[in-house]
């Protein structure tokens, strides 16, 4: 087995006015090193207040994209693990506004996003990108032609990732539409394995009622990055369906109010970090753990945390098997 | 982090001059407000699992905590018991916060030498049950309750630590000294009548960064002038000298002062005042064996976050003074 340990920065940034400043960066990537973590994966944002948010933003903060990648390796860390990209989000920097992959007529804008983030990545050496492959539970269950449409869409941003040595893995999240009617399964039937890997979220398929060890067991396009995070909660009211869940369900808790659905890793929760990792020992996973905790109300604690508890579960299990 | 296998290795399997200890100030968000690690088991078990992912190797500790330790754990053996399971080494120091008052305890004052010695000989049963390499102590009153701050008054204080410093020794803890920068002897040439009135044997000198630099002592020159009297180290930062007098402000100047918001800082950022480097430097060109320890007591205030500070101070240790000397 040979993981390499990296953290995400979602939690350093709750609002879209917080985590502006290089000072708040530096600190995050400080605390993300002197926990244990050599990588950090960065999430995709848009506009002047989102500085780490996507390429164009890097290089107006930064200078240039390598600028960025010294920086990140001058607060101790070896560099980018992965970019966690929406590329149906709507950015400010292209005037597209949003993009649905499953809809033919938006293929060219998810194309010329994906090659916009790619060829970052490529700059930092940096081999895979995250996307989130479709928009949340209201958009509704694709029907077969969709899934269709969808398949196609990541498979040709998978070719044209690849082209630049980046590898395109698709991440499940549990406001994901896909939830209805087996999508995800029949997304992952349909993709092709030549240009498509899939993420394991731990956390966030836990909080869609599915079981992180039988993703990882299952069959088609290969395990390629996983991000160990923990669910506190499942969402049992199938809130994911609401409008604007990513604020009402994800930020506010819904109609629980739950105050994290994501928590620490050695909280009592539904995922077994430990069971994972061992489980990931199992088959050999080579490749990156992104921890994430967001929403964290204690940041600095939670990449602490996470550090101890890797160290007690994932070094006993790398020297095993050495 | 540390190596994993430095859980079992210990301190006399390690070639390493140096060692990282942390001084246990802590706060964090508790259900109704801020608490501190002594809350209970497992607040402790959250403080201890940072610091050893931070990658520090031991902690220091107050010995005024004895009553909450022995409530909690049994002893304090126990309680070092469980900071070793958290792959921590153990306790290497205490700092002996004691209660100043002129009336019953006041070095400058020979007649509660009495008092304050038998508070050291219950103090030092107290914590026999460890291994302890200091007892840290103020050596003086708060700066008002002493001055006019006089040679006989500086003489008189530098007796009794003689005398406390070779009953600490008895348990095989040097007595050490750590000058605030509003305690009575903190000045330059107060500092130098201290040192020179006091037995090399038995007393001690503990460096804490911040306080010399606020107190406008140059805290490298400091530590060079009187290396082989140091015992250790707090390695704090501030962004503020005390050019207004406030080391005299009634009734505290610590966190009262009306100048001065918050007075100390985690090491590492641009905007402190102590050069860490050059203390590293000199460290190692005095070729120093032990332990240096993290402080950045108040951390909290003024919106600050305990984890984050003690993150970077020990990603500076790491990255920039393990460089230097290590």
């Amino acid at each position: 087995m040979s993981i390499r340990r990296a953290y995400a920065l979602d939690q350093w940034k709750p609002q879209f006015d917080d985590f502006v400043r290089r000072r708040d960066h530096e600190r995050a990537l400080k605390t993300i090193a002197v926990a244990g973590f050599s990588g950090v994966q960065l999430s995709s944002g848009s506009g002047r207040w989102a500085p780490l948010g996507n390429p164009d933003q890097i290089v107006a903060n930064f200078g240039s994209l390598p600028a960025f990648s010294d920086f990140v390796r001058a607060c101790a860390l070896d560099g980018v693990a992965a970019y966690s990209v929406d590329l149906g989000q709507a950015f400010h920097e292209d005037l597209r506004g949003g993009a649905d992959p499953g809809a033919p007529a938006d293929r060219e804008t998810v194309l010329a996003r994906a090659t916009w983030f790619a060829d970052a990545l490529a700059a930092w050496e940096c081999q895979t990108i995250v996307v989130r492959p479709a928009p949340s539970g209201a958009a509704g269950a694709a029907d077969e032609a969709g899934i269709d449409a969808m398949a196609d869409c990541w498979n040709a941003v998978g070719e044209v990732t690849a082209q630049r040595g980046v590898r395109t893995v698709l991440r499940f999240d549990f406001l994901s539409s896909l939830r209805l009617d087996d999508g995800w399964d029949r997304l992952l039937e349909a993709v092709d394995p030549r240009y498509v890997g899939v993420a394991i979220d731990t956390g966030e398929l836990a909080a869609a009622g599915r079981d992180p060890l039988a993703e990882l067991a299952r069959g088609g396009p290969p395990v390629e990055h996983v991000v160990l995070s923990n669910a506190l909660q499942a969402d049992e009211l199938n809130e994911f369906t609401r409008p604007g869940a990513e604020f009402s369900v994800r930020q506010s808790g819904g109609e629980r109010r739950i105050g994290r659905w994501f928590g620490e890793l050695e909280q009592p929760g539904l995922v077994d970090a430990e069971q994972f990792l061992r489980a990931l020992d199992a088959v050999g996973y080579d490749g990156w753990v992104v921890v994430n905790t967001a929403p964290s109300p204690h940041p600095a604690t939670s990449a602490l945390l996470s550090g101890y508890h890797l160290h007690r579960t994932l070094d006993p299990l790398v020297r095993s098997s050495r | 982090m540390t190596d994993p296998t430095s859980e079992t290795s210990g301190e006399m399997s390690d070639n390493r001059a140096i060692r990282w200890s942390y001084m246990d100030h802590w706060r964090s968000a508790g259900p109704a407000g801020p608490i501190d690690q002594w809350h209970d088991r497992a607040s402790m078990s959250t403080f201890l699992k940072q610091l050893k992912a931070a990658g520090f190797d031991a902690i220091d500790t107050f010995d005024f905590r004895f009553w909450q330790i022995l409530g909690d754990y049994g002893s304090v053996a126990n309680y070092q018991d469980f900071v070793q399971q958290h792959g921590l080494e153990r306790i290497v120091n205490t700092f002996h916060a004691a209660d100043y008052d002129v009336r019953n305890y006041a070095p400058h004052v020979p007649e509660t030498h009495a008092a304050i010695l038998e508070d050291f000989r219950l103090t030092m049963d107290r914590w026999s049950g460890i291994r302890l390499d200091n007892i840290i102590v103020m050596p003086a009153t708060l700066y008002y309750d002493m001055e006019p701050v006089t040679p006989d008054k500086i003489k008189t204080t530098a007796d009794l630590w003689n005398q406390v410093g070779e009953l600490t020794l008895q348990w095989g803890v040097k007595l050490t000294c750590h000058h605030e920068f509003f305690c009575g002897i903190q000045s330059q040439p107060d500092l130098d009548l201290f040192y020179a009135s006091s037995d090399p044997r038995y007393v001690n000198l503990f460096v804490d960064t911040a306080q010399h630099c606020i107190a406008s002592v140059d805290p490298v020159d400091f530590y060079r002038s009187y290396a082989d009297r140091v015992t250790g180290f707090h390695f704090k930062d501030t962004r503020n000298v005390d050019v207004g007098g406030d080391f005299r402000h009634r009734p505290d100047a610590e966190i009262m002062a009306p100048t001065t918001d918050k007075w100390f800082y985690e090491m590492g950022t641009d905007e402190g005042l102590v050069d860490f480097e050059a203390m590293m430097r000199a460290i190692r060109d005095n070729l120093y064996r032990g332990w240096i320890t993290v402080e950045h007591d108040k951390a909290n205030k003024s919106g600050g976050d305990y984890a984050e500070s003690t993150a970077i101070s020990r990603w500076y240790a790491a990255n920039v003074l393990s460089r230097i000397y290590a």
